[in-house]
């Protein structure tokens, strides 16, 4: 007669207690599947537009002509370049690079070249920004301070552009933050409910027990694997959601926006995410709700 | 072994169910305590038990002072005490069985043991053909006896049973009380909560009465 029981005896009780809960624990496994896939779908989308949008961003690029006096000493005028504040990187375009890249852009038309030898475009440097002069008023100081080298002939570079860019950048975090806010606290919401009613159905079972002299843990014990078990379907539900969920967005949206849905991780490791986010979810949402009812 | 000094209880919201109660029940005593309904039978039970703390006074157990132990020992004095609930209080999906069987399990005994106990127990108040029945698929009197049986089958030092016999007949009541007698003649301290007066005069053991939550003597 040990004081908390025989311990097979207890795991015994807690899958037959399972059995007899299956259908609210498969309900419950449901839901957490259609919550963890609609917050990572959303995720990924928020995760893939955000790469993307910064790898558009890496574009903000500079192009700075050289006046035909200077461009012959290329080396001298990248290195002063580089020692300009915000400055990332300079290319040197020459002025037969220039023609060349000019006759690819017109393929089919190349006639309007004809006749044209020495190149018409003056070289140039093509100018990569630092990351953190990525906002329009350090861009602009920039381009002020290239500007104001002797030797520099034009600017080529769309204020304009970069301005509505960063501001559609900001739109989309905000908007993204807000929904994945309130799609978060729905989802933990959902969740902590359907727990709560599962637990709360069973509350003069527990009353019961713990009446009879039942501890803590031996209670606690079916609870327990229930939400291992409701966590570790929720996860395969989860990912069928999800697999299925992608296989009707791909065929509905415009192919390249596909990319937006693609999983940033590898399938394998969803599924170890999903299972893992699913068993916290599912045990502790069980064991909080649970502990409401032990105090009698 | 069971002693109750000043003890009251006040529920929130409703006058008070126990006033000042202060009594003593030896080792091995069989006691009733009668009272109109409402008198406060069944707090006073429930607070011996320890599902219900008092707002005031102290309960002392073998010793011990139930207002004071830690929460996690109460399970362990719960398994000593064997409680019939006025309402029986059934698990409504698992088998007349497995609630007489549920007591002991708590406790840790092989299921050899529990199977033999629970059906030896289940015959004593002549319920071994309704053993795989649900509880809730019994009659009033029937479902009355599988919580009798739930709280011997585990031979505890203490039985409290709230109107044991409210759902039965004359000829079957006598019989429980005879299994209550019984157990009470192997050292078993009993105490009932009745108001069949002619059920207590019949045994002629030591009765306490209330009446508005004070003791009457
Ligand atoms: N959980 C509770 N909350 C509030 N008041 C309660 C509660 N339980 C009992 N009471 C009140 O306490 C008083 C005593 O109730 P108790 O159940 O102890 O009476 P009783 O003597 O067992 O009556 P009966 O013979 O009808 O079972 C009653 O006035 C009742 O309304
Ligand atoms: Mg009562």
């Amino acid at each position: 007669m040990g004081g908390t029981g025989n311990l097979l005896y207890i795991f015994t009780d807690a899958l037959r207690s399972l059995r007899e809960n299956l259908i609210t624990t498969v309900l419950t496994a449901i839901t957490l599947g259609f919550a963890l896939a609609i917050f990572s779908l959303f995720l990924f989308i928020f995760l893939n537009l955000n790469s993307t949008v910064s790898s558009l961003g890496d574009r903000t690029q500079i192009v700075a002509y050289v006046k035909d006096s200077a461009a012959s000493d290329s080396a001298r005028l990248k290195e002063i370049l580089l020692k300009v504040p915000g400055v990332k990187s300079a290319e040197f375009i020459p002025k037969e690079k220039a023609l060349e890249d000019l006759r690819r852009e017109l393929i089919g038309h190349e006639s309007i070249l004809d006749g044209v030898d020495a190149a018409p475009l003056p070289a140039s440097f093509e100018i990569k920004v630092m990351d953190s002069f990525k906002n329009p008023s350090q861009v602009t100081a920039t381009v002020e301070r290239l500007k104001a080298l002797d030797w520099v002939d034009d600017i080529q570079f769309s204020q304009e552009w970069v301005e509505k860019f960063s501001a559609f950048l900001k739109f989309i975090e905000l908007g993204a933050i807000t929904i994945g806010i309130f799609l978060a606290a729905a989802t933990l919401f959902i969740i902590s409910n359907t727990i709560r009613l599962a637990v709360y159905a069973r509350r003069d079972e527990i009353e019961i027990m713990k009446l009879v002299g039942a501890s803590d843990s031996y209670i606690k014990i079916p609870f327990f694997i229930e939400g291992v078990l409701q966590g570790v379907l929720g996860g395969v539900f989860a990912l069928i959601i999800m697999a299925v969920g992608r296989y009707f967005l791909l065929s509905e949206i415009p192919a390249y926006f596909s990319f937006a849905i693609a999983s940033p991780v590898s399938g394998l490791m969803l599924f170890l995410i999903f299972i893992g986010a699913g068993v916290f979810m599912g045990v502790a949402g069980s064991l909080i709700s649970l502990a409401k009812f032990l105090k009698v | 072994m069971i002693q109750l000094f000043h003890v009251s209880k006040n529920y929130e919201g409703a006058a008070s169910a126990l006033t000042d109660v202060t009594f003593k029940v030896a080792k091995g005593e069989f006691l009733f305590i009668t009272g109109p309904s409402g008198a406060g039978k069944s707090t006073l039970l429930k607070i011996i038990f320890g599902s219900e703390a008092p707002s005031q006074g102290q309960i002392i157990i073998d010793g011990r002072n139930y207002v004071k132990i830690p929460p996690k020992e109460i399970p362990l004095l719960r398994r000593r005490i064997g409680f019939v609930f006025q309402d029986f209080k059934l698990l409504p999906n698992k088998s007349v069985f497995d609630n007489v069987a549920l007591s002991l399990k708590i406790m840790g005994v092989n299921p050899r043991d529990i199977k033999k106990r629970v059906l030896r127990m289940l015959s004593y108040v002549k319920l071994q053909h309704r053993a795989n029945f649900n509880p809730l698929s019994l009659s009033g009197g029937e479902q009355q006896r599988v919580a009798i049986a739930r709280a011997l089958v585990k031979d505890p030092a203490i039985i409290l049973a709230d109107e044991p016999t409210g759902n039965l007949d004359p000829a079957l009541s006598n019989e429980i009380m005879e299994l209550f007698k019984e157990v009470n003649n192997k050292g078993t301290t009993v105490i009932i909560a009745s108001h069949d007066k002619g059920l207590i005069d019949r045994f002629g053991k030591r009765t306490v009465h209330i009446e508005n939550g004070r003791l009457v003597n």
